[in-house]
């Protein structure tokens, strides 16, 4: 009992965020639930951005009805790759990434072959709801395939990284950078087993990373280090995330982005409700940080002045960039 | 945000303590028991009247039955007697019972049995009494002596209630010459008491002979006597040997008035002997009884008011908020993850039918074979609703060869699958197989062992026999449970699986 209660203040005195406060003190207060739509259906997220002139994988066309299922090839056009989602779907389910052509057929990332009739049939199926949380009928929409850049190759497992980045009514916070290794089959959530390495929000060079709850310094599968890699465009992601508040109004987020190596940043999608492993990440508390953006708030509200995207990433990397680097 | 926490507070105080000031008054104004343990006296009293009736005349006797106005209530009355006829009324606060008979011989005996406890209302009824009395006729050296005695008393004494105890003891100092000749030789304590009406009827000052019994078991007992006088809003009582004020609370007052217990026409050598003898009895029990023969309808409006078989249901329904309050403290203070929020409630509701340990094997065994219809179910690619009866459809069908199975092998408790909430079953397994395939298997298997354990732990709370008792009689309480729970509802401090979790941070700050 007394080891838990060392546990809890060494904890506190870090600055490390629980769910319970997240949930009451940034999710709860900060995130309208009448915004939520926005960010849970990809669709309305993607013209909101697309609005917002925010840089998202170009978007080739919705299907929201059988009938228009008629319409795929017209959409696809004469392209060779593509992705095809549920605009509802959680946890990655329902995703062919098309990579190829292959006599009349299409080739999926993992080298599957499958015919044109197939991919209608799983439009179909993303229509009646199979892959929407509470089985809710459902729209799919088919994007442009994030070729991921190459300064990942060496640190990353098959799938696409991504970069994550908690924004608080539009400072980012804290940055991890996630890559998908063999345990999570190449998707890039924590708890199906991809790594979180954190980022330095001024400079964009990785630091440690966590894996599992734990701290780590290589890839499990490539064995090559996590850490001081340096990120490129990396202001064009914090802008890209700061900006992400006014294209949605919800006041705490997680955004999801990933480097093409063509098209640069782009916008994937966002998370009203973002985990908490990035704090492991970083080896850093989120409520520190947190409240140090609150009570900037407080100080320009009672200036009566708000900032522009470039004031508040300069803020943010002010304050808490430039993290030395730890040896060992 | 400072406003709607000190409004949160404000809300959470004002249900705290109407939560326990409810509780209190049903305890402590009420008297209702805490536990359904407790206890409470039940005294039966028999009066046996005993006389010899002439042959010739009829017979008609009539004796004092105790008024029931104060702090007891009677739960049983009978008139035991064979070919007399009964009739009881009240006469100026008292009641008198009338038996008679046209022909009767011999050696009579009858029976007044009276089966009473302390009142649980904290009501009175309303009393009222005489506060000025003309003085007695008194002539003579009486007078003088009366007159004598007065005027110590009057300079001792500062009201009516001092003036009376100060009168009583004078007159029981039997040293005194005035007191000698007052009383004339018949020291007893009627007699007394009779002087001491006669000095306070000088003085203006009312009072009144009361007859008691002590409710003490297996002794014999005659009526004691008491004096009381009304001060304009109580009665304030006498003891006519020592002055003391105050009734002791096991008295019972049988009459009042100058009378005498028993008034025999037609017979002769009447005596009544008083019995006594207590029981206890289940003090909630006690308390409905109480209910049935009294107006005070103190239980009216509690759940005990509903019909029977309701209050059995809401037994187990005013359990339910704890129940949830345990659901609530494992996940937002331990942290344990389980399926939805309220699916364990619901299962551990179900494991009523079918006893903890049972349960849970039968809840394992349906849950794993209908993951595995349902794994088969997503490679045939249906809509969720189909899918769902499928499953559904499957349960049932297990549970009624489970049934069958059980009943064949001689096993009784298989039976009771049969009323095992097979919708709250199916979305079990609904859920299971999403949380599986979103978050994989070891995660659906800790999600699945944590709402087992929270279930069985909510079952084992929500049968407490001492708990549902104390909820179903303070339903109050679910007010301060409600307090608790909005005060949860701002809690930030870390669950402690999250200690566990973020250990990797203190590892790194030791190195």
């Amino acid at each position: 009992m007394f080891g838990f209660w060392k546990t809890w203040k060494a904890l506190e005195a870090r600055g490390i965020m629980g769910i319970n406060r997240r949930n009451a003190d940034y999710v709860l207060k900060y995130n309208k639930r009448s915004l939520y739509p926005i960010v849970d259906d990809k669709i309305i997220t993607k013209e909101r951005a697309i609005a917002a002139g925010i840089h998202v994988p170009e978007l080739y066309g919705v299907i929201s009805t059988e009938k228009e299922i008629d319409k795929l090839g017209e959409i696809i056009g004469g392209r060779n790759d593509f992705v095809i989602k549920p605009a509802q779907g959680a946890g990655g389910d329902g995703i062919i990434v098309v990579a190829d052509r292959f006599e009349g057929r299409y080739r999926t990332v993992s080298g599957k072959i499958i015919a044109h009739e197939e991919l209608e049939h799983h439009i179909s199926s993303i229509l009646t709801g199979l892959y929407s949380l509470g089985g809710h009928r459902d729209r799919a929409l088919i994007e442009y395939r994030v070729t991921p850049d190459q300064i990942f190759k060496s640190i990353s497992y098959e799938g696409v990284p991504d970069i994550r980045i908690i924004v608080l009514m539009g400072y980012p916070v804290m940055a991890m950078l996630r890559l998908p290794t063999r345990q999570s089959s190449g998707k890039a959530n924590l708890h199906q087993g991809a790594i979180g390495v954190g980022v330095d929000l001024a400079t964009g060079l990785t630091l440690r990373g966590t894996w599992l709850n734990n701290i780590i310094t290589k890839h499990p599968d490539t064995t090559n280090a996590v850490d001081g890699v340096q990120l490129p465009y990396w202001d064009g992601f914090m802008k890209l995330a700061a900006g992400c508040y006014e294209l949605c109004g919800l006041g705490y987020i997680g955004v999801d982005m990933v480097l093409d190596q063509d098209k640069g940043p782009l916008i994937l999608e966002l998370n009203a409700r973002p985990g908490l492993n990035i704090q492991i990440a970083n080896d850093c508390g989120l409520t520190l940080r947190c409240h140090a953006v609150e009570a900037r708030l407080e100080e320009l509200k009672a200036r009566g002045v708000s900032e522009t995207v470039e004031e508040r990433v300069a803020f943010v990397q002010e304050m808490f960039g430039h993290i030395p680097a730890v040896e060992g | 945000m400072r406003a709607l926490t000190l409004h949160l507070k404000l809300l959470i105080a004002i249900l705290v303590v109407l939560g326990i000031s409810v509780t209190a008054y049903q305890i402590f104004v009420l008297g209702i028991p805490v536990t359904e343990d407790a206890t409470d006296d039940l005294w039966n009293i028999d009066a046996k009247v005993e006389f010899v009736a002439s042959a010739k005349d009829p017979v008609k006797i009539q004796m004092f039955v105790p008024p029931l106005s104060r702090d007891f209530v009677s739960l049983n009355e009978s008139f035991i007697s064979n070919n007399y006829g009964v009739a009881v009324n009240r006469v100026d606060g008292n009641r008198k019972v009338t038996w008679s008979a046209r022909r009767a011989k011999g050696n009579q005996t009858l029976y007044y049995r009276l089966v009473l406890t302390k009142r649980y209302s904290g009501e009175k009824p309303k009393i009222k009494g005489a506060t000025f009395r003309d003085s007695m006729p008194i002539e003579g050296p009486e007078k003088v002596a009366a007159e004598a005695l007065l005027a110590p008393i009057r300079q001792h004494s500062a009201d009516v209630e001092t003036f009376i105890g100060e009168a009583i003891k004078r007159v029981n100092n039997v040293n005194d010459d005035n007191v000698k000749l007052l009383l004339a030789g018949d020291p007893t304590t009627a007699h007394k008491a009779k002087i001491v009406e006669l000095l306070l009827s000088i003085a203006h000052v009312p009072v009144e002979k009361v007859h008691t019994i002590r409710l003490v078991a297996d002794q014999p007992q005659v009526p004691e006597l008491w004096l009381r006088s009304f001060n304009g809003t109580d009665w304030l009582y006498f003891n006519p040997e020592t002055g003391e004020q105050g009734l002791p609370t096991d008295r019972l007052l049988w009459w009042s008035g100058d009378e005498n217990l028993i008034t025999v026409d037609g017979g002769k050598k009447a005596t009544v002997t008083f019995s006594l003898n207590n029981s206890e009895m289940n003090a909630i029990r006690l308390a409905k009884l109480t209910d049935e023969n009294t107006d005070a309808k103190f239980l009216e409006y509690s759940l005990y008011g509903l019909p029977l078989q309701t209050q059995q249901t809401f037994m187990i329904m005013v359990m339910i908020p704890i129940g949830v309050l345990v659901i609530l403290i494992l996940r937002n203070l331990i942290g344990i993850q389980t399926l939805g929020t309220f699916t364990p409630v619901l299962i551990a509701l179900a494991f009523r039918e079918t006893q903890l340990g049972f349960g849970i094997v039968l809840f394992t065994v349906i849950t794993a074979l209908g993951l595995s219809l349902r794994s088969y179910l997503e490679h045939l690619k249906l809509q969720m609703l189909p899918r769902l009866s499928v499953v559904l459809t499957f349960v049932v069908v297990l549970i009624a060869a489970i049934s069958l199975f059980s009943h064949k092998l001689g096993l009784e408790r298989g039976l009771s699958v049969a009323l095992f909430p097979m919708v709250i079953l199916t979305m079990t397994i609904e859920r299971l197989s999403i949380t599986w395939e979103e978050r994989g298997a070891s995660h659906a298997m800790k999600v699945a062992i944590g709402t087992l354990f929270a279930a069985s732990l909510a079952h084992l709370i929500m049968t407490v026999p001492e708990l549902v008792y104390f909820v179903f009689t303070f339903p109050a309480i679910l007010l301060i449970l409600v307090g608790f729970m909005l005060a949860m509802g701002r809690y930030r401090g870390y669950r402690l699986t999250e200690l566990v979790r973020f250990k990797a941070f203190l590892k790194k700050a030791d190195a």
